[in-house]
């Protein structure tokens, strides 16, 4: 099969930008990207740079984007491929946003590393050196084999709508990660994690927007587990301010009337008490108001029909958990 | 006969009243029979844990099964939530069992998992069909570029909007605009988030998106935005304001829901689909689709 590979290179020592570069290969049916990446380095430029190691989708390190996509080379056919790529030829390029370093090599420290480590993604075992070992029973650490396949791709991070516009989030990858820990029955800092986790530019800033889990190659589902985060963080009274707020505050209107109450969610969020927040919602407020398009003040908010029936299963689920 | 359980949601009916009105009168036009569930809760649109939203929209998935009928829902948040909720109980008996017994017995309840959960965008895709659509086009939107814009549920994850048996839901927006005769404009953002799930927790990020969004369409030539998520319009039509003075520049980019494009095709009026209660001006717009019905009436 011939295949056209349109490739970004880039040296550090010769340029401040890349550029791409077309090579012409003839591969096997079933070649991969990575094969076609390989191929290229050794028949026609031996200088391009690109990682890969397993081969089979364990590792996680050739994550590129193929044809724009975010993906893992390893596990994407050339012949699939072609069919996607602009006049059939494919594209590859390093993963955005991080930064590049040759090739298609990229900066896995501030893109992925850093964020990782503030997160203290390890286990804080309870037990006194030279203690037994910690056991953990099959049935716990199965529940936790979902999570625990992330291979440290990135992939999710790179189709987070959230770092697309603040590179500081911690992103999708390092959530899921602190999750698997929080999740651990050894650990015994799953408090300190949760406040952490609970901080700015975390759990709250996800829009819930599912790119990480329909980005991941592995089936973790990075974006169910911010949800289970965010529920573990609420059932335990951590965090603080306008999310928290928020949350609180659109449980209680479903709660008591059965839909939301969104006047109330607006003022609730600021808080009662927060004076600059209350009148930062003037102009807003005042603007659907003048358009007929404000919902109505709280205290006129009526009950849903069936809203007992919405109390029940809460109380019922609040007693239970 | 495209009967349905109608499940409007909250904003609909809140933050953004225009889209009810919008709703039901395309949807009788149309021909729909709709039976309006009143008595059922929130989704909890992601917001509230699965733990007890999971019974809530088991509790309204019950009360469709019951009516017999599939649910048309006019938000994508709700499509999304009360669709993936469906998924889970549909696929696991033993949990949906649970949930029958520790939350719908004591009213009678037990969800059976036969209810089909639709947008108003899926079902004019796929039951009504868009061929059927066009014939009703009676003021058709020549010329009109128009921006689609999905919002989140509408797009991902992809086992919720089963793709493998509707391959197209990630198209039926583009393809209703062309068949109501105006252009579709396409953006990068259109499946994107709008920003409107984190404008309480990072202001910031929200409002980036927001302009981001709006600028992308208006830079394409877009004339207007539609979405089907009244949620996106709370963000896109509503703190396009507060994005104008975040990005520092005027965008003043129309932004109109599903129902009341169509409407205008179909013969409404911007009054009859209450678009004097968006906050960015519809006016340019109208004005614009006036020309049109001008034009068209008395060619020259």
């Amino acid at each position: 099969m011939e295949v056209t590979l349109k490739i970004f290179r880039y040296d550090p020592d010769k340029e401040t930008k890349g550029n791409h570069s077309e090579y012409a290969i003839d591969v096997d049916e079933n070649a991969t990207v990575l094969d076609g990446l390989m191929e290229v380095k050794s028949s026609h430029d031996s200088s391009l740079s690109f990682k890969g190691s397993c081969r089979t989708g364990l590792c996680g390190d050739c994550s590129v984007q193929v044809n724009g996509k975010g993906t893992v080379a390893c596990r994407t056919t050339l012949a699939k491929a072609v069919k996607k790529g602009k006049d059939g030829v494919v594209s590859v390029d390093p993963l955005y946003p991080a930064k590049k370093i040759k090739d298609l090599i990229y900066n896995q420290n501030d893109f992925l590393l850093e964020k990782y480590k503030s997160m203290k993604p390890w286990v804080v075992s309870n037990l006194a050196h030279g203690a037994r070992e910690d056991e953990v029973s099959d049935s716990t650490i199965k529940e936790l084999q979902r999570v625990m396949s992330c291979t440290m791709c990135g992939l999710c991070d790179q189709g987070c709508l959230v770092i697309a516009v603040d590179e500081q989030y911690v992103g999708p990858a390092a959530l899921n990660k602190v999750y698997r820990v929080v999740m651990d029955p050894r650990d015994s800092s799953k408090r300190e994690k949760l406040e952490f986790a609970s901080g700015a530019r975390k759990v709250w800033d996800c829009t819930h927007c599912f790119e990480a889990t329909a980005h991941c190659p592995k089936d973790v589902r990075p974006t169910e587990s911010i949800f289970e985060l965010r529920d573990m963080a609420i059932k335990h009274g951590i965090g603080h301010g306008r999310p928290v707020n928020h949350h609180k505050s659109f449980a209680a209107s479903v709660k008591n009337d059965g839909w939301l109450d969104e006047t109330r969610l607006a003022i609730e969020t600021e808080g009662w008490f927060n004076l600059p927040g209350l009148l930062k919602l003037g102009p807003v407020g005042l603007r659907a108001f003048m358009k007929r398009k404000a919902p109505l003040p709280y205290f006129l908010h009526k009950k849903r029909k069936g809203a007992d029936a919405i109390k029940r299963i809460f109380n019922k689920w609040e007693r239970e958990s | 006969m495209n009967k349905y359980a109608f499940f409007p949601g909250c904003v609909a009916k809140g933050g953004c009243p225009e889209l009810y009105p919008a709703a039901v009168k395309v949807a009788n036009k149309l021909g729909f029979d709709l039976v309006e569930m009143e008595d059922v809760g929130c989704t909890g649109a992601g917001v509230l844990s699965q733990e007890v939203s999971d019974p809530i929209n088991a509790r309204t998935l019950a009360k469709a099964e019951v009516l017999g009928l599939p649910i048309m829902t006019i938000c994508s948040t709700c499509q999304g939530v009360i669709g993936k909720a469906n998924l889970r109980l549909q696929k696991d008996p033993e949990y949906r069992e649970k949930i029958n017994r520790d939350y719908l017995a004591e009213e009678g309840l037990e969800y059976q998992g036969t209810t089909d959960v639709k947008h108003m965008l899926w079902i004019l895709g796929e039951d009504y069909g868009l061929e059927k659509l066009k014939e009703q086009v009676v003021n058709p939107l020549t010329g009109v570029k128009i921006a689609s814009f999905y919002g989140c549920y509408m797009r991902r994850p992809s086992d919720v909007l089963q793709l493998d048996q509707f391959p197209d839901r990630k198209k039926y927006l583009e393809a209703t605009i062309e068949i109501l005769g105006g252009e579709a404009v396409a953006t990068k953002g259109k499946g994107q988030c709008c920003g409107f799930p984190i404008l309480s927790a990072n202001e910031r990020n929200s409002l980036e998106m927001c302009g981001n969004h709006t600028i992308e369409a208006k830079k394409k030539g877009a004339d207007v935005m539609v979405t089907p998520c009244p949620l996106c319009h709370l963000e896109l039509d509503g703190m396009q304001p507060r994005a104008e003075s975040h990005k520092s520049q005027k965008i003043q980019l129309p932004v109109l829901h599903l129902p009341q494009l169509v409407g205008l095709a179909i013969g409404f009026t911007p009054k009859d689909m209450k678009m004097e209660r968006h906050i960015v001006s519809t006016k340019s717009f109208e004005k614009q689709i006036q020309w049109i019905e001008v034009l068209s009436k008395n060619p020259v």
